[in-house]
């Protein structure tokens, strides 16, 4: 049976959905097996467009017949076809159908998984669309109480947006993966998240952002009195200091080198820029405060 | 009355009145032609959810959650300020339809939005806490012995070539083990790393294993039920009246067989 030519399968299985005279009903059980099968003979004979449209349909009807956790998985496969194709938007229309139909289920691991591949895949080609599907996977994992495997998720956003330089949103996602790592007393990811968002910022050469940023991780308890929270303390007081010396060796010291490579990386870039304009902005800054004061 | 009942009678009571709304008309006109009347309004509508998750924040227990929010407000802030330019050029353009006070109102309400949007609270007041707590975390001077400082008083000491070289060499020494105790001491916060990720990581798997163990429970205790039914079957089949029963059809065919082929060997 499984040796009959794939043509045939979709052909007889076309045959049974198509409504006409004489059928009333179509027959999804039946049409359902036969395409799975047509899709398996396609993909064996590396037909990839042909074994695509066999999976999509497959998992259409899988979905008539209310299995939705088949129809997740031939949309998936779809999925993973539609990557070879090159055909991108179907890939990232396809994972997030696929993910629904895991929701359906009530398996939220395995939808966030689905939009993770989607989003790997997509990485080189749409990173705009790839961090939204990473997104959308954290936002599912979040709402479902599995913060634990989100920070994978996050992790690949925060190097996304590394490397489109979109320091921004990469400092507000790590903040993110810090409340993620709070809610499941991830002490130690939450620590390094703080410090690599503060790394971020001063990469910006943000000083303001990255003093007022870690003012308030230092709310947080735990940051406070951890290796990563005196690093932080020590880089930017080397920094309000202008010791060049003293910041390239911090970023050579233990606490950074234990962080994500693309952090690293950009760590040991520090300082960007001169750090005398920073003194001199910070001493504007003072100076307007004094004002403020005397007209008081 | 159901709840149900009370909810789509009260929509269809808004509709039927909806033209007496007074503020939805004005939203809906304000958004028409003027490009500054709609710039302004997004503005605004920032500046009032920024100021709702400024609300947020400060009666947020969670700390965490408090960092990730005044995060957001302080990106809110930057992109409102950048907007500030674009604003003011608007509003000094003429618009028809427009009094020359209204004009003039226009550029009041661009001025006032700056200071609308610094007052905003952040959290970046509360910044007094990294003084204190930074003596507390050096730890670089522990001492163990007073008199190896080198220093030693010429009245009381007086030095020969040997305990120089006996001092030079103790020197050397101390070097030495200071360098191997700061490889010992990397080496231990990349070990204190590691272990603090497995501790992590296994956190992460308690919950899966739960979930696999329940999982597995009933997985076994299907099977245990399927056998106990499979074995009922089993045994219905092969109770023994059916099996003299096929004992005996089967003789008959193998005698059956054995005449046919003695009648077609002749």
């Amino acid at each position: 049976m499984a040796t009959q030519d794939p043509d045939k399968l979709m052909a007889k299985a076309d045959n049974l959905t198509k409504l006409s005279f004489t059928r009333w009903n179509a027959d999804w059980r039946n049409a359902t097996v036969l395409y799975e099968q047509a899709a398996v003979g396609y993909r064996f004979k590396k037909e990839n467009e042909k074994a695509k449209e066999a999976f999509e349909k497959a998992s259409k009807g899988q979905e008539m017949i209310s299995s939705p956790w088949d129809a997740a998985k031939h949309m998936e496969s779809a999925a993973a076809l539609a990557k070879e194709l090159g055909h991108w938007n179907e890939v990232s229309d396809f994972y997030r159908k696929a993910s629904e139909l895991y929701r359906e289920c009530g398996r939220s691991q395995p939808a966030s998984d689905a939009l993770g591949k989607g989003a790997s895949a997509l990485e080189d080609t749409n990173p705009d669309e790839a961090v939204q599907l990473y997104i959308e996977a954290c936002e599912i994992l979040e709402e479902d109480g599995k913060e634990q495997m989100a920070f994978d998720l996050y992790r690949a956003v925060t190097s996304i947006n590394v490397k489109l330089e979109r320091y921004t949103d990469a400092a507000t996602f790590l903040l993110r993966w810090g409340v993620a790592a709070d809610k499941c007393n991830a002490v130690n990811s939450q620590c390094k998240a703080y410090l690599s968002a503060i790394i971020v910022y001063l990469y910006m050469h943000d000083f303001q952002q990255a003093q007022k940023c870690y003012n308030d991780c230092s709310q947080v308890g735990s940051f406070l009195s951890s290796d990563q929270g005196r690093c932080t303390s020590k880089l930017l007081s080397a920094y309000e200091e202008s010791d060049v010396e003293e910041i390239k060796r911090l970023a050579q010291s233990s606490p950074i080198t234990h962080l994500d490579h693309v952090i690293i990386r950009i760590a040991r870039k520090l300082p960007t820029g001169d750090l005398k304009e920073l003194k001199k902005e910070e001493d504007k800054a003072e100076e307007q405060t004094l004002d403020e004061n005397d007209l008081t | 009355m159901s709840v149900i009942d009370i909810l789509t009678r009260v929509d269809v009571i808004c509709k039927k009145y909806e033209k007496y709304d007074v503020d939805k008309l004005n939203a809906d006109n304000v958004s028409g032609d003027d490009a500054f009347a709609r710039l302004y309004a997004s503005v605004d509508s920032d500046i009032e959810s920024a100021l709702q998750k400024a609300e947020a924040a400060s009666s947020e227990k969670n700390r965490a959650a408090v960092v990730a929010l005044n995060a957001e407000i302080r990106r809110t802030k930057a992109r409102l300020l950048e907007e500030i330019p674009k604003l003011q050029r608007l509003a000094v353009k003429k618009v028809k339809g427009l009094s020359k006070e209204e004009l003039a109102t226009r550029s009041d309400l661009v001025s006032a939005l700056p200071d609308r949007i610094q007052s905003i609270p952040d959290g970046s007041s509360t910044g007094a806490k990294t003084g204190g707590w930074t003596a507390s975390g050096s730890r670089t001077g522990i001492r163990f012995d007073t008199t190896s400082d080198g220093r030693f008083d010429s009245e009381y000491f007086q030095q020969t070539e040997e305990s120089n070289q006996f001092r030079q060499e103790y020197e050397m020494r101390k070097m030495k083990q200071d360098q191997g105790l700061d490889v010992i001491s990397e080496g231990l916060d990349t070990l204190k790393n590691m272990a603090h990720d497995m501790n992590e990581e296994l956190d992460r798997q308690v919950p899966l294993m739960d979930e696999i163990d329940s999982k597995v429970d009933k997985a076994t205790s299907d099977l245990k039920h399927t056998n106990v039914r499979l074995k009922q079957t089993v045994t219905q089949l092969r109770s023994s009246r059916n099996f003299c029963i096929d004992i005996i059809l089967l003789c008959i065919i193998l005698g059956i067989a054995a005449y046919l082929y003695n009648v077609l060997k002749k």
